[in-house]
Order: C-alpha cells, then structure tokens, then sequence
C-alpha cells in the first residue's frame, strides 16, 4: 500500500454518528409502525369499508351507463346512415321512372301527330 | 426471530458503517445522519428476507451506496470543484495530519459519485474488488478501472493542493 493508500486509509475511517442515533432510529420505526397500524385501524371501520364500496358502485353504475349511452348513440347513427341511404336509392329509382314516363308520352305524342 | 436479527442491536452494530459511508460521500452531517436513518428504517423492513449477518453487512452497504448516489442527483449536489478547496499556508506533509485528512475528505468529495463510493467502500470499509464489485452490482473490470482512476485523479489533485508528492 503506498503512501496516497495509506492517507486515505487514515481520511476515510468511520466515524460514529451523535449520540442518540439508535434511539432516534427506532423512535422512528416506533412512529411509522403506529402511523401504519393507525391507517389500517382506520381503513377497518365498517362506516369506511360502505363507503368505499358505495363509492366504487357509484363509478362502476356510471361507467356502465356512459357505455350504454356511447353504444345507443353510435347504433342510431348507423341506423340514421341506412335510412338516408334507403332514400337515397328510392330517389334514384323515381327519378329513373319518371324520366322513362316522360319518354314514353312524348313517343306517344309523336306518333299521334 | 433468530437473536442475530434484534433490530436494535443491528443498528447499534452497523450505525458507524452505514453513517460514515454516508458522511464521507455526503461531507454532510445532518444529511448523513439523515439518510443513515433511512436506510435502517428500509432495513427494518427488509429484515425477514435477509439470512445471515453477513447478508445484513452486504445488504446495508449496497442500499446506503445507492441511496447516497440517488441522494446526490436528487439534490443535484455537484461535486465539489478543486478551487473550492483553499490552498494551506504551509502544506502538510505528515502522515496523520488532520489537515491532510480533511483535504483528502474533500478531494475524495469532489469525485464523481461512482468513483467516490468505490473509493469509500475500499478504503473507508478495506473490501476487496471483488466484494465492492458484488455490492454495486458491477463488473469487476469497471470496478478496478474506477479506482484506479480514482486514485490518479487525487493523486493529482493533491498534489496541486498540498505540494506533496505522494507516490
């Protein structure tokens, strides 16, 4: 080990931390432990577990009804797409007729002439 | 619980350990101690999973080693530059000189954080390559190369510090 090594051996060597360290580290476990039984405790109230479950209800029932919803919305546009559609191809058809009647009274008026 | 897992007895038996790695990748003792706290209290509830005393030493080294390296970008404490370090009126040169000791703490303070804490761990902890390698979970190779870095750069900057030369 040269010289640098050794220095740096000597800089490096441990130190205790102040007094009371121990004590302060398991006043702290103490306190998490407490604070973590505590929010069980709390969570355990019958008040609390309804009101969770109510909440959850709550969202669920809304969410299931949103989806209704989108889904009677979007089949009513489609049904809206075959109606206009159906109309769309009925109008073609009379158009088709109608200029087919006008052909023949006019052939009809020739003739007659 | 076996007797070598009393909780209080292993904080009282690795608390120099686990603050001095701590205090010297920190320069920092409100923040070591803090950090030291921390990493118990993680301890504490990692205690059922460990095996045997030497799975605590090992275990407590590698979380303090990675909680002092996320400390600093958490904080974004950069290391301390060299011009920082104010030159002595007359340079140390005795082994064991407190001035020299504290320099070297800063020196080693100013590294960047991987190769301080392969430092610390060799010299603060005298673990071998193999085991620091282990411990950060590193290739041996990176390991050897970092210290050997290390050991260049404060070798130099020790020397622009202190005039010794140290060799």
């Amino acid at each position: 080990m040269n010289r640098l090594e050794e220095e740096l051996k000597a800089a490096l060597q441990r130190e205790a931390p102040s007094e009371g360290f121990a004590g302060r580290v398991l006043a702290r476990v103490a306190e998490r432990d407490r604070q973590r039984q505590q929010s069980r405790r709390w969570f355990a109230l019958p008040v609390l577990r309804w009101a969770v479950a109510a909440v959850i209800i709550v969202v669920a029932g809304g969410g299931f009804e949103y989806h209704k919803q989108v889904q009677e919305r979007r089949e009513g546009e489609q049904a809206k797409r075959q109606v206009m559609l159906a109309l769309r191809i009925t109008s073609a058809k009379l158009q088709e007729v109608q200029w087919k009647v006008q052909q023949l009274n006019r052939d009809r008026e020739a003739r007659e002439q | 619980m076996e007797n070598w897992k009393d909780f209080a007895t292993l904080v009282t038996e690795h608390q120099s350990m686990v603050f001095s790695v701590a205090l010297h990748f920190l320069r920092d003792r409100m923040a070591a101690e803090e950090l030291a706290q921390d990493v118990f209290l993680q301890l504490h509830d990692a205690l059922p999973g460990l095996e045997t005393p030497d799975h605590v030493r090992f275990w407590l080294r590698r979380v303090t080693g990675h909680r002092c390296i996320d400390y600093i970008r958490r904080h974004k404490h950069d290391p301390l530059p060299l011009e920082d370090i104010t030159e002595p009126s007359s340079p140390p040169h005795d082994i064991g000189d407190p001035m020299l000791r504290r320099r070297l703490q800063q020196v080693v303070a100013s590294l960047p954080e991987k190769q301080r804490i392969v430092v610390i761990l060799r010299f603060q902890e005298e673990m071998d390559m193999e085991e620091i390698a282990r411990v950060l979970a590193m290739p041996l190779a990176t390991v050897k190369s970092r210290l050997h870095r290390s050991l260049a750069v404060l070798r130099e900057k020790l020397e622009r510090v202190t005039g010794m030369s140290c060799v």
